[in-house]
């Protein structure tokens, strides 16, 4: 109804998305856990992924699972989701300037640190830009 | 920013999730409308509004403090 616009393209709204990209997740980390010889790693992190998508399939009496996998989401929870993120980016780049300051104090180049700050930054003043120009 | 909701959808007679589904967004939300922890769109205000037969100053009260 009127909160379609405010909660992304379609695909996403389905119910089954949320659990078939977690256990993707899943089986991405522990394949790449396997190839990487950390073999108890591997099956720890798919078991994991595969109780969240379960947690999402099936926790359907929950309003709060309901919003999360994006089958029960309203101009609300896109609000929240929004701000949930903007609080997780800007703790990101907290910690991604202060470990900046670590590795230069202990003589080293910052890497990769400022490699993710510096794309952290340009990556908020292109959206800021676009976002801008959309109104 | 005071508003009506939670009177107008009791002399409706309607639930919460009732009213959650008319408007097509989550009990939450309604209920979230009613206690003024959350202030709605313009779209979905103007659709509250409608559904109880007012204008959305009707439901929707300045109190001032904007």
């Amino acid at each position: 109804m009127m909160t379609d616009h405010a909660s992304g393209p379609g695909l996403f709204r389905t119910r089954w998305f949320m659990p078939v990209f977690a256990l993707a997740l899943g089986v991405l980390t522990a394949g790449a856990l396997e190839l990487g010889g950390q073999r108890s790693s591997a099956i720890f992190s798919l078991i994991l992924f595969a109780v969240i998508a379960a947690v999402f399939a099936f926790g359907g009496r929950s309003e709060t699972v309901r919003q999360m996998r994006g089958d029960g989401r309203d101009e609300r929870w896109a609000r929240i989701d929004l701000a949930a993120t903007a609080i997780a980016g800007t703790v990101i780049i907290v910690v991604v300037i202060a470990a900046c300051f670590y590795e230069w104090a202990n003589g080293r180049d910052g890497s990769p640190y400022t490699q993710l700050g510096a794309v952290g930054g340009v990556s908020y003043l292109i959206a800021l830009a676009v976002l801008a120009r959309r109104g | 920013m005071e508003n009506d909701v939670r009177t107008l959808r009791a002399d409706s007679g309607l639930s919460q999730a009732q009213l959650a589904t008319a408007m097509g967004v989550s009990r939450q939300t309604i209920n979230a409308i009613e206690t003024g922890r959350y202030l709605p769109s313009l779209p979905l205000a103007m659709a509250l509004a409608r559904h109880f037969g007012r204008a959305v100053e009707e439901v929707f009260h300045d109190d001032g403090s904007r």
